[in-house]
């Protein structure tokens, strides 16, 4: 055994029993993401190495950002990134929920209970949860024409507790349309569709949604026209640069005049090219008022920029690859590899190109298109923290969406689930489970509460009260959430609260995993420090 | 064992700062005293300060933007409010001091507020509604008739500038003012919503007084000529921007020779070539011939043959607004040039300004082109602060050429807005209305720090602006030089409506973000060489 190997023994053998140590750690872990939740949750300040600000309310970003070293901690902050994976939103109520199922089972574990039955009761009670969760969900139909207003809400209730209120509405209606914009009927939806640029420009607010594109670079030349409408756009992947050839060459001439030739002969090539692309503007354009866009994936050195902008082409060199991709989707045409046999058919269309310029940065707005099948959400905002900010929010309020139109079905928000889950554990599964695992079913039921708790914990209501007057109203047999204004209990379906199912199902699904695996754990064996590195 | 809690997962060095005391107060303590520094250097008679950054280059100014810039603010909160001064300078160029003074202002209050036993969110909401309701009152406060200016009207510009340039070069505004607006005026294009600030520069030359300022309309060029001819006038110009040299081929070439007379021939052949070249850009009409790479000694020998100025400017940019001075179109490589690729220029000539041999390009007609404001000053730091203040006024211009309202200036408006949000603090029932009424008591901010800056006793001056106020004068501001309220447009202070509304707007935005963060994780500050110790803020 390597003698610097420590064994981290649970605290106090008495009092906590194996397992102890997590509990603790978890805890530190549950404090600070337990003010994230909800809507009235409040902002964290993460500072980096750098002096950089990042300022963030997603469970998410502040798991990742935080630096965390402690085996336990990072174990729960993996399943926390793992939610964020397969749903992309629900992180910071997977942290509190294993945290809480933590503090449950120590409350039975100080009793004397072997984690073994309260690991067996998690087990049954998860699955039983599951099972309800598929009777609780509310099914969406999502044919050719989705339920707008149904996506709206749910894209609401995840952007809310991102971004404060007048900015998250503004947000809904715009991940919804991006969402509906891209997506194609017997494809599934592929979010990279939607390109998301941002401006260090004006305010938050100023953040829209353009059916069409913004690139981050402008055409290199300054003779180019900075705004074209009724434009043909040439997506293409050529090079018209002057490329040296592998081999290692050379030429040889005698006088000045054969030097000139070599010099001509040498960019005939690409000239060639930029030729043919010139025709083709010439011959669709020819006698009508509209313009010719080439966007290139690859380069095009200056002489051929200087033969396009004569031509009366706006050219965009370097563009990125995946903006290749959208630039097809959203203007039509098809992206060309070769200049040979162009035809019309390869060109899209755009209503309206034009360059803008905010100080050093040049961003070109292709837009108007018609039929899109890809869009832009351009965020603004005055400094780089609040466009991160938004940035975070915009990519979970597009998941939200996606999750919707694919779940198929959505589940009642505002703790009403947990509420109405916890209710069915107690009244009918524990019942029917055999000895101590009753135990687990029962902790499992309880940290259920945790959401509704601290979603009234953060808005400054009292917890218990809450808790009482919802439990009340579930006994009646009605279906209701917290409304964190008021504190009183309130009818999700008619705020329009709705969460995604696939996220609660993640939640219910992973929480219990992990508890499990922290609790079966007795001993914590830490490999000793390297000795060739000063401590 | 490890500590209990957050600080027990996170790498050492981590800070960790939470809960009202810990982060809200101290965030706001630091962005006061952000704003203590800034504040002084508030409006005309603001103070200069003296700052020295990493480098040791020392900056004399009141420019807040400049100011905080140089500062390298590390704390996080207080970098919210730099970070608003920032985006307050780039969007308007103007009224950063306003943005962290108000911002600064507005922290204290709500520390007193917190103190009173309110919570931050409900601060938050106040603010929120009261700076929706300014943005309303000072579309209220605009001068009526003001929206409709033309840009191109000397009087009414400088009118509109004279309060961004007096308070960063207070007594020279009536100096800077006129050139500035003049500059700006010449390179108006027919659109002013399209007005670029490139097209105004500033030529700096050591020497001489303020007073020896001028305008160019056209550039000034800090080289001299390459070649011998130093002065035409009413020239065709023609702009490669590749270089004025023989050309050569991507490919590495080689010269090959088998003999004494080739090698000759060669050296007569390339000769030849360059002749013809220049010869042919000669022909075309150009008399200068302007190069944006090294200019060969060959090329040089024939152009000065052919009676060509030569000049030579390296930056890609400058040669640029060379074009657009001229209007010639860059070519690549040397080659005769068509009609339509060739600039004109009045005047180019080599001057002798302040012992630096400048480079004077003129062009009367080119009406949308480059104007130049060429500054003399004694000191380097001098033309420096000069500089600022001319940009503040060109940005000034850019700003009125988008949207030309204007409200009244002196700390007018602040004491109007101070007064209303007052009244419609009294109608909120929430516990926002105090929070309401502090941001409207924040306003009294400005004159009184105005008033101080200028050895006034604040307390008389604000009351005696509250009565005026309150008798229906809404315009009455104060009057520096008597120290007493006079009415702003007998004074003629007027301010921009966009500067003010985004500086308000931004700095409310930044005092919010900072009462919403409750957290605040640090973490350890990245290795490397420190930089050296200044006022720890």
């Amino acid at each position: 055994v390597d003698p610097h190997a420590e064994p981290e023994r649970g605290g106090d053998e008495q009092v906590g029993g194996p397992g102890h140590e997590h509990r603790r750690r978890q805890g530190g872990l549950q404090d600070v993401l337990k003010t994230n939740l909800g809507p009235k949750g409040t902002i964290k300040m993460l500072v980096g190495g750098a002096g950089d600000i990042k300022l963030t309310k997603d469970g998410n970003t502040l798991l990742k950002e935080m630096q965390i070293q402690n085996p336990t901690a990072i174990m729960i902050a993996r399943t926390a990134v793992a939610q964020d994976d397969t749903s992309g939103d629900g992180t910071t109520s997977t942290v509190l929920f294993i945290g809480e199922l933590m503090k449950m089972s120590e409350r039975c574990i100080e009793e004397g209970t072997h984690p073994r039955f309260l690991v067996d009761g998690f087990e049954v009670a998860k699955k039983a949860t599951l099972e309800f969760l598929e009777t609780f969900k509310t099914p969406v139909v999502i044919g050719d024409q989705p339920d707008r207003e149904i996506l709206k809400m749910v894209a609401r209730t995840t952007l809310r507790t991102k971004l404060y209120e007048g900015l998250a509405d503004q947000l809904t209606d715009i991940v919804v349309n991006a969402v509906l914009c891209i997506r194609q009927s017997d494809q599934p939806i592929d979010l990279f569709m939607v390109e998301i640029m941002h401006m260090r420009h004006k305010f938050d607010v100023d953040t829209r949604l353009i059916e069409g594109l913004v690139l981050d670079h402008g055409s290199r030349h300054p003779d180019m026209k900075r705004r074209a409408e009724n434009c043909y756009i040439l997506t293409a992947n050529v090079s018209l640069e002057y490329e040296k050839s592998e081999i290692n060459a050379g030429f040889f001439y005698s006088n000045a005049e054969q030097r000139e030739k070599m010099v001509t002969a040498e960019r005939r090539q690409v000239d060639e090219r930029v030729q043919k692309i010139i025709e083709l503007k010439n011959k669709v354009c020819a006698g009508t008022d509209k313009n010719f866009v080439v966007i290139n994936q690859k380069g095009i050195d200056p002489p051929s920029l200087d033969l396009l902008a004569r031509a009366g082409i706006i050219a965009l060199r370097r563009a990125k690859r995946r903006n290749m991709e959208r630039l097809v989707l959203a203007c039509g045409g098809e992206a060309i590899n070769s200049v040979e046999g162009m035809t019309e058919d390869c060109l899209g269309w755009a209503g309206l190109v034009y360059e803008h310029v905010l100080g050093e940065e040049k961003y070109t707005f292709v837009e108007n298109v018609k039929n899109p099948h890809s869009c832009t959400i351009l965020i603004k905002g005055p400094n780089d923290h609040t466009i991160a900010q938004i940035k975070d929010a915009v990519r979970d309020g597009l998941r939200s969406v996606k999750n919707t139109v694919e779940d198929e079905a959505v589940v009642l928000g505002a703790g009403a689930f947990e509420m109405a889950a916890r209710k069915h554990l107690i009244d009918n599964v524990k019942k029917t489970v055999k000895g101590r695992a009753q135990l687990g079913v029962g902790a499992f039921a309880d940290a259920l509460l945790v959401i509704p708790k601290t979603l009234a914990e953060n808005s400054g209501l009292d917890t218990q009260d809450v808790i009482v007057s919802l439990e009340n109203e579930h006994d009646r047999g009605l279906v209701v959430g917290l409304n964190h204004n008021t504190g009183e209990p309130v009818d999700p379906e008619m705020e329009g609260i709705y969460d995604n199912y696939s996220v609660k199902r993640q939640i219910v699904n992973s929480g219990p995993i992990i508890a499990s695996q922290l609790l079966l754990v007795d001993e914590v064996i830490r490999a000793g420090r390297n000795m060739r590195k000063p401590t | 064992m490890v500590g209990y809690g957050i600080q027990s997962m996170l790498k050492d060095g981590h800070k960790h700062l939470s809960g009202l005391d810990e982060a809200v107060l101290k965030n706001i303590g630091a962005g006061r005293e952000l704003s203590a520094i800034t504040r002084t250097s508030l409006g005309p008679n603001g103070m200069n300060k003296m700052v020295i950054n990493h480098l040791d280059k020392l900056f004399i100014t009141n420019d807040a933007a400049t100011i905080v810039n140089e500062l390298e603010v590390q704390h996080p909160a207080a970098k919210l409010l730099v970070l608003a001064a920032r985006a307050q300078q780039e969007e308007i160029g103007d009224g950063a001091n306003l943005t962290i003074s108000f911002a600064g202002e507005l922290l204290e209050k709500a520390e007193e507020l917190i103190r009173m036993g309110l919570h931050p969110s409900e601060i938050i909401i106040g603010y929120t509604k009261a700076i929706n309701k300014t943005l309303e009152i000072l579309d209220d406060l605009v001068e009526k008739g003001s929206e409709n200016m033309d840009v191109r009207n000397r009087e009414e510009v400088v009118l509109r500038m004279k309060s961004a340039v007096a308070s960063k070069q207070f007594g020279q505004e009536d100096v800077l003012c006129p050139l500035v607006a003049d500059a700006c005026i010449q390179v108006c294009p027919q659109n002013p919503g399209n007005f670029n600030v490139d097209n105004v520069r500033v030529a700096k030359l050591v020497g001489g007084g303020l007073h020896n300022s001028s305008v160019v309309r056209g550039m000034v060029l800090k080289n001299d000529a390459v070649g011998s001819i130093k002065k035409v006038e009413k020239v065709k110009v023609a702009v490669f921007a590749g270089g004025v040299d023989t050309s050569a081929t991507e490919t590495k070439g080689t010269v090959l020779i088998h003999s004494a007379e080739q090698l000759e021939n060669y050296a007569k052949t390339e000769e030849a070539k360059v002749e013809e070249l220049i010869k042919s850009v000669a022909d075309s009409g150009a008399k200068v011939i302007v190069s944006g790479a090294a200019v060969g000694d060959m090329a040089l020998h024939f152009c000065e043959r052919y009676k060509l100025m030569v000049l030579k400017v390296s930056s890609k940019f400058e040669l640029r607004r060379f074009c657009r001075t001229t209007g010639a179109i860059a070519l690549l490589k040397l080659s005769r040039p068509n009609v339509d690729e060739l600039g004109y220029a009045d005047y180019v000539s080599v001057e002798e300004i302040g012992g630096a041999r400048v480079t004077v390009v003129k062009n009367e007609e080119g009406g949308n082109s480059v104007a130049t404001v060429v500054l003399r000053g004694s000191t380097d730091s001098i033309l420096d602060d000069l500089e600022r203040a001319v940009d503040d006024g060109v940005n000034t211009y850019k700003s009125m050429c988008r949207d030309s309202r204007i409200i009244p200036g002196a700390a007018a408006t602040e004491i109007e807005l101070a007064k209303r949000l007052k009244e419609f603090s009294l109608k909120e029932t929430g516990l926002d209305q105090y929070a309401i009424a502090k941001f409207g008591e924040s306003f009294e901010m400005v004159p009184r720090t105005l008033s101080e800056n200028a050895g006034l006793g604040a307390m008389e001056i604000i009351s005696s602006l509250y009565a005026e106020h309150a008798a229906g004068n809404v315009k009455v501001g104060i009057d520096l030089e008597k120290g007493a309220c006079e009415d702003a447009s007998i004074m003629k202070i007027w301010d921009l409506y966009v500067t003010k509304s985004f500086a308000l707007k931004y700095s409310a935005d930044a005092v919010c973000t900072v009462l919403r963060v409750d957290q605040i994780i640090m973490a350890k500050p990245a290795g490397g060489p420190r930089p050296p110790q200044q006022g720890d803020i």
